[in-house]
């Protein structure tokens, strides 16, 4: 589903260079829940940066659903992200000034779906997510467990094959925690979504189908 | 989207509060200036009935000597004669003291039939016409004939005509002005006496007493191409010798035309000036708020072009959500613009109100699309990998 061929990302400025990941080589089968560790500064956030397509390589190749995606312009990583890949993140990124119902119909608003079409996925959604009586409440008057369910909500709301997720326990005590990683699990297992967490949980990654580790940049198993 | 910009902006209602005021008053303002513009336009663009060029008015001012009416008649008639013999001047008439341009005005009120019309009235020889080139629309001005007219005869403009008589024609009307009455021999065009900005006003034009020397106090003089400074002067001195005068002057209708008119145009300056600085603020202040809002709103821009938004869409939705706080403005600004045509302020036209409520509107999304272009792209141009790890 995803691969990484011999990818290395340097960060340039004027004086210094930095080699954030160092010839990283993966393939992420199709259904797969990978879990990714290592120390901060590892690079663990620019490799999911990288199968978001949200960066690009210094180097290597990055292939989605086996496409070939370095050559894709503005217009059509938009696309793909929009149809291909759901993000999590550490801190949600939910809009306080827009309801949950809205927050998790944002990604269909990229598409030619009407608005009704985008009322029943994300109610949809959040039925999934268990947060069916929360769809008026605003992001602000959610506890932290719950708006990274209206995260996953609205990653999920688009159908994506691939969920992308960036420590997304990492703000949340350790029974809200294993409420947010029972959800992914259910995703991968009754979906058969992908999803590829960073964590830096033993317990969380243990969790998963695979476990990588990086160590400055590189990958060390 | 349209609706969902909608729904982000009314969710921030109170944050955007002050803004959507500043838009208002700049609406309010510029809806000011363009009422003024439009109507100043729409007068200007009215033809002005009479030619100014070439044009000399002799004021004779306080005149010495006789003032029995056989003199004042004979006076005059020499004048007529003596300035006719210079070969510079095509023709002269005299004139009551309003003429064109100048700060002297004559009302009156005329009826027909228990409708009235409050006019301009001006007093002019058979010459009147060549000399200022009325244009007349029908019938015909006066001549010797009128002489031995039963009733005075009297010349109106269009106003006058729609006045007394709606859409009826008015030759051969008779029509009252205080307990005389006056039989309609022509009908002239309007006459755009008072500056190329002001709106024309009725007028009837009526033969001059020249035995009256209060009525004949000035003399326009038509003179041809080449009358100078110094044939002004051999002018002024002809009728000094002619005239026992203590403050005889002579103006030329283009000086006066072009002082008439900065009455207009300087207070319109002023004020445009005045917006302009009030319009440049703003556009500093919405510049400021969205530059503000983005920098704010970093992590929200990152998250959409994360799902799907591309980088226009993100430079398209700023520009888009300025417009909207622009719409919420003028949603308002329009419920009090409309109030002015419907209650009749100041006593213009309703197209005037609705042209310059359109201009205005049309001046402020622009405005604002200038104004959130530049953070728009900037917005576009924010890199969603950094900033999503940012909070």
């Amino acid at each position: 589903m995803i691969q990484l061929k011999n990818i290395e990302k340097v960060y340039r400025t004027d004086t210094v260079e930095t080699q954030a990941l160092n010839n990283i080589s993966l393939q992420v089968e199709k259904g797969e829940f990978l879990s990714i560790m290592g120390p901060s500064g590892c690079g663990k956030s620019t490799l999911l940066n990288l199968m978001g397509l949200l960066d690009a390589p210094s180097k290597g190749e990055v292939l989605i659903a086996s496409q070939q995606t370095l050559q894709l312009n503005d217009r059509k990583l938009a696309h793909f992200r929009n149809s291909k890949i759901g993000f999590i993140f550490q801190s949600y990124h939910l809009i306080n000034d827009l309801q949950v119902l809205d927050n998790v119909e944002l990604p269909l608003l990229y598409r030619n779906s009407s608005a009704k079409e985008r009322k029943i996925l994300a109610l949809e959604a959040l039925e999934k997510v268990g947060l069916s009586n929360r769809v008026k409440h605003f992001p602000t008057q959610l506890s932290g467990g719950q708006k990274q369910r209206v995260a996953i909500a609205r990653a999920i709301v688009g159908k994506p094959e691939i969920i992308l997720a960036d420590e997304p326990t990492g703000n949340l005590d350790s029974a809200m925690g294993n409420e947010i990683m029972n959800i992914l699990l259910e995703l991968n297992r009754v979906d058969g979504t992908t999803i590829v967490m960073v964590t830096h949980d033993p317990n969380m990654a243990q969790k998963t189908h695979r476990l990588l580790r990086l160590f400055d940049g590189s990958q060390v198993q | 989207m349209l609706k969902h910009l909608f729904k982000l902006i009314w969710n921030k209602k109170k944050e955007n509060f002050l803004l959507i005021s500043e838009i208002l008053i700049s609406f309010m303002v510029i809806f000011a200036v363009f009422t003024l513009l439009v109507h100043n336009y729409r007068n200007y663009k009215i033809p002005r009935g009479f030619d100014y060029e070439q044009v000399w008015s002799v004021s004779l001012g306080e005149l010495s000597g006789s003032k029995d009416k056989d003199s004042v008649m004979l006076m005059h008639k020499n004048l007529r004669n003596t300035l006719k013999s210079l070969p510079l001047i095509k023709d002269l008439t005299l004139s009551s003291s309003n003429v064109p341009f100048s700060n002297s005005m004559y009302r009156t009120t005329v009826s027909y039939k228990g409708k009235e019309a409050h006019t301009d009235i001006f007093h002019g020889e058979i010459s009147y016409e060549e000399v200022l080139r009325v244009q007349l629309l029908s019938g015909r001005w006066f001549s010797e004939d009128d002489n031995a007219a039963a009733k005075r005869n009297i010349v109106i403009n269009e106003l006058t005509q729609e006045r007394l008589f709606g859409s009826g024609a008015a030759l051969g009307k008779i029509i009252s002005m205080g307990g005389e009455d006056l039989k309609v021999i022509g009908v002239a065009k309007d006459f755009k006496d008072q500056g190329d900005f002001k709106a024309p006003t009725p007028a009837i034009f009526l033969r001059i007493d020249t035995s009256n020397i209060r009525d004949a106090s000035t003399i326009l003089i038509r003179v041809g191409a080449g009358a100078d400074a110094t044939f002004e002067g051999k002018v002024y001195k002809l009728i000094a010798s002619t005239v026992k005068s203590s403050n005889l002057e002579i103006k030329h209708l283009s000086d006066l035309r072009k002082n008439k008119n900065k009455e207009t145009t300087i207070p319109m300056m002023i004020f445009f000036i005045v917006a302009g600085f009030l319009i440049f603020n703003v556009a500093l202040g919405i510049f400021g708020v969205l530059w503000y809002n983005i920098n704010k709103r970093r992590g929200e821009i990152g998250l959409r072009r994360a799902i799907g938004a591309t980088a226009s869409s993100v430079s398209g939705q700023l520009v888009g959500e300025a417009m909207v706080l622009a719409t919420f403005s003028l949603i308002i600004g329009s419920f009090f613009a409309i109030q002015f045509p419907l209650l009749n302020v100041f006593d213009l036209p309703a197209s005037v109100y609705l042209t310059a409520q359109f201009l205005a509107t049309v001046f402020i999304y622009l405005l604002v699309v200038v104004c959130a272009f530049y953070p728009g792209k900037q917005a576009a141009a924010i890199y969603p990998a950094v900033v999503l790890h940012e909070e």
